[in-house]
């Protein structure tokens, strides 16, 4: 009986065996490995075939699995490094994936030391799949070189560099190549950028892009990182216009590209060169570098001299409306020179002549000397001096002839004898001398006509009304004056210098010039009378 | 100040600039300062430089004549040299000497950060003092071949208006009167003890005390000749005749015309050369153009 029961369950046993066999003999012949997993390995990261590094870089080993498969899965994942590398992390990872279609991926740090021997090393990962109890390996190989320094500077090359460049880093030819170009950054020619409609495209930065083509001319991928640096060009320093502080982070965060290039190709890539306020015009010298992935090691630079064109449109656009102003009011005056003329007497004439010929030989004669030898010796401080001459003496007479004839012309036509009386004897005929004379003549003529100083009812004799109009006029003249200086003659100058020659010279001295006139002027009366 | 006079005056011989007619030297002297102003390139500028001083050569200039362009220009280009070594704002720039310290009390701050001479500005000072010394050296080279009135022709013939010729004239004519004039009120304050050779209080206290006495003179002055030339029938008609009659020579007509001619194409081409710099305007076209500007000018 109990044999027969022994029997019994046996039968039942296999009974079961052979019912349950099919089954899982299916579930294992169904699950192909292969086809119902992804499984990746790239060392480097990016790389897909063979990788290459130099000793002493880091890099990071890009491992991935995803399984295809509607059910659970377990997973023992092992990276089998060649001896010498270190792995800065574990090398045997172990996960579950639940679900079609999940993934789980690692970046493995690995270190390959300073004096591993050149060549290539094999890198294997295994996956041993463990589903419903069967398991399955997957094995993934790739080839993995390692480099002296030497090779892969023989390998790859900066073979190109665009500056400017599109957005696509491709060579744009409607800018001069290698310059730069600094736009105007016064928030007042960009007020009236605004008014007027036209814009300046970046509120705190201009920027452009340079394009940079590297080649790889070896037969491994190599992954790296394209990176510049503006530098002065004596000191070799960074210049840190050119690389400012962008919404708090430092533009070195946004200026670099990574790149993988297979064997034998050329990839461009461009980068954002941004151009701060305070940057300077001039040369600098522009060093781009590749520096393969994981390592700070600089495999190849390329150095190319650059020029930083700054233009400051407010001085030009000073510069364009003077003379625009100065040629029209002389056209003005030929065109209409008969009615402007006849209201002078023939007296009046022949005085403002030689009022010219007065400050011609009072200030302009001795100034033709004094006014370099006082900017040889005293350089920018030499406005002070020659300020007397300039501004105190010229503004008595042109305070003393406004008193003796208060009529609107004067100051213009004492202007233009001056003018000519230097051009004729001291050849200075200058752009200059025509631009800053005839606006001031402008300014000063309208300036006094309005003020009631000049016209049907004058009062020339309002010691603080002339002051201030003269003061005034002489400020806007000088101005305009440093500006035409600086566009059309390329000069440098202060904006401190600028202001304290505006303050001193133009009003200070102008006004105590203008006061004094007239006062010489009240004194000439009594002799004309 | 008899020196001052024989420098200010021109000295008349007959060679090739001086035969030149004056409105041909405006003409040249207008020409060359659109070519000055324009050029950037330093050789280009130098070239211009030495072909303007070429001019005195065969004009040939009385030694005090050369001099005197020789102090000017000296005194010019190291002004210049000077003031663009201190405010030189582009890189690289090289520190070699400081004038005021960024820490200097008051004027450290003042002066935005110290005053300092910088080496590259030497330079560019240098290169850009050439600009002002090509037309400065022009214009006294036309001023020391030309009579006045040959040049105050000359504007009459460039339709200056005939007053304003006549103003000049009239400036001009004084000129030597009121320097006399202005040297006796030197000697008076001689006597009187100024001395205004003194630099500093002596030249202003001269400066100051010339306007006085020698504008009364000219007020004097200005009845008795108004009189006088209104009773020769000044404005009496509104055509002219004049004795002397300007001509342009064939020579003249060449030169003013290249002169021209090169101040226009300069002109151009800078400023094609500046929009496609500026980013304001490019056509292929132009790239000839553009590679003489950049090369050249």
């Amino acid at each position: 009986m109990k044999n027969t029961d022994l029997l019994l369950k046996a039968f039942l046993l296999l009974l079961l065996v052979l019912a349950l066999q099919p089954g899982a003999a299916r579930a294992q012949e169904d699950f192909e490995p292969e086809e119902m997993t992804a499984f990746m390995l790239q060392v480097p990261h990016g790389v897909e075939g063979s990788g290459l590094a130099v000793g002493g870089s880091n890099l990071s080993a890009y491992v991935f699995f995803e399984s295809y498969y509607n059910g659970n899965m377990n997973v023992t994942l092992e990276l089998d490094l060649p001896e010498g590398f270190i792995p800065q992390d574990a090398s045997v990872h172990s996960f579950s994936l639940q679900t079609e279609y999940e993934d789980w991926y690692r970046l493995v740090d690995i270190y390959i030391p300073q004096n591993l021997p050149s060549g290539t090393y094999n890198i294997t990962a295994t996956a041993v799949i463990d589903v419903d109890g069967s398991k399955h390996a997957i094995v993934r190989r790739t080839h993995f070189r390692v480099a002296s320094k030497e090779e892969i500077t023989n390998e790859i090359t900066i073979s190109g560099l665009m500056i400017p460049s599109d957005e696509d880093g491709y060579g744009d030819p409607s800018h001069p190549s290698n310059t730069l170009i600094i736009r105007e950054t016064s928030p007042a020619l960009k007020k009236l950028l605004k008014i007027t409609d036209l814009k300046i495209d970046r509120e705190e930065f201009t920027s452009t892009f340079m394009g940079v083509e590297v080649t790889n001319k070896g037969d491994s991928t190599v992954p790296v990182v394209v990176t510049y640096n503006i530098l002065d060009i004596k000191t070799g320093e960074p210049v840190k216009a050119f690389k400012p502080t962008i919404m708090g982070m430092n533009s070195d965060t946004f200026c670099y590209a990574a790149l993988t290039l297979p064997p034998g190709s050329s990839s461009l890539v461009s980068l954002p060169l941004y151009i701060s306020d305070n940057a300077m015009g001039g040369d600098y010298l522009l060093r781009v570098e590749v520096k393969l992935t994981g390592s700070d090691w600089v495999a190849v630079t390329r150095d190319q001299k650059i020029t930083a064109v700054s233009r400051k449109w407010g001085p030009i656009m000073i510069t364009f409306a003077s003379t625009l102003l100065g040629l029209t009011a002389v056209s003005l005056f030929f065109s209409r020179s008969k009615e402007i003329m006849d209201r002078f007497k023939t007296r009046n004439l022949v005085l403002i002549s030689l009022f010219g010929t007065v400050s011609f030989a009072a200030i302009n004669l001795p100034m033709t000397i004094l006014w370099e030898l006082s900017h040889a010796i005293f350089g920018p401080f030499s406005f002070l001096f020659t300020g007397l001459f300039y501004e105190i003496l010229l503004y008595m007479l042109i305070a003393s002839l406004v008193v003796l004839i208060p009529k609107p012309g004067v100051v213009s036509l004492f202007m233009m004898v001056r003018f000519l009386l230097g051009g004729f004897i001291t050849g200075s005929f200058t752009p200059i001398t025509f631009i800053t004379l005839s606006l001031s003549a402008v300014v000063l003529e309208v300036m006094m006509y309005v003020a009631g100083i000049t016209g049907k009812s004058p009062d020339p004799e309002n010691r603080f009304k002339v002051g201030m109009v003269c003061g005034i006029a002489d400020m806007i003249g000088g101005y305009v004056s440093f500006s035409v200086w600086m566009v059309l003659y390329r000069l440098f100058y202060s904006n401190w210098y600028i202001m304290a020659n505006i303050l001193i010279d133009g009003f200070l001295y102008t006004f105590i010039g203008a006061w004094f006139g007239i006062s010489l002027g009240n004194r000439l009366k009594k002799v004309a009378e | 100040m008899i020196g001052a006079r024989s420098i200010a005056e021109p000295t008349i011989k007959d060679t090739i600039i001086h035969r030149i007619d004056p409105r041909a030297k405006i003409l040249i002297l207008i020409s060359t300062a659109f070519i000055a102003v324009t050029l950037d390139n330093p050789e280009t500028m130098f070239l211009l430089f030495l072909i303007v001083l070429s001019g005195f050569a065969l004009a040939r200039m009385p030694a005090i004549k050369l001099k005197t362009l020789a102090i000017l220009l000296i005194l010019l280009i190291w002004g210049t040299i000077y003031s663009q070594a201190l405010f030189y704002s582009q890189l690289p720039r090289t520190v070699i000497f400081t004038i005021i310290s960024p820490d200097f009390p008051v004027l450290g701050w003042l002066t935005n950060g110290g005053l300092f001479v910088y080496e590259e500005g030497l330079r560019h000072g240098a290169i850009q003092g050439l600009r002002s010394a090509s037309i400065l050296s022009l214009g006294l080279l036309m001023c020391w071949t030309t009579d006045s009135r040959d040049i105050l022709n000359g504007l009459v013939g460039l339709r200056v208006p005939y007053s304003v010729a006549f103003m000049v004239v009239t400036a001009v004519r004084f000129l030597p009167i009121i320097i006399t004039e202005v040297a006796t009120v030197i000697t008076v304050q001689r006597l009187r003890g100024f001395n205004p050779k003194r630099f500093g209080s002596g030249i202003i206290k001269t400066s100051l005390n010339i306007l006085t006495p020698t504008l009364s003179n000219c007020v004097r002055r200005t009845g008795t000749l108004a009189v006088s030339i209104q009773s020769r029938a000044f404005r009496a008609n509104t055509e002219r005749t004049y004795l002397k009659k300007l001509k342009f020579s064939e020579f003249d007509k060449a030169v003013v015309t290249i002169c021209v001619f090169a101040a226009i194409s300069i002109v151009i081409i800078k400023l094609l050369y500046n929009l496609y710099t500026s980013g304001i305007y490019y056509t292929s076209g132009l790239r000839p153009v553009y590679a003489i500007a950049r090369g050249y000018l």
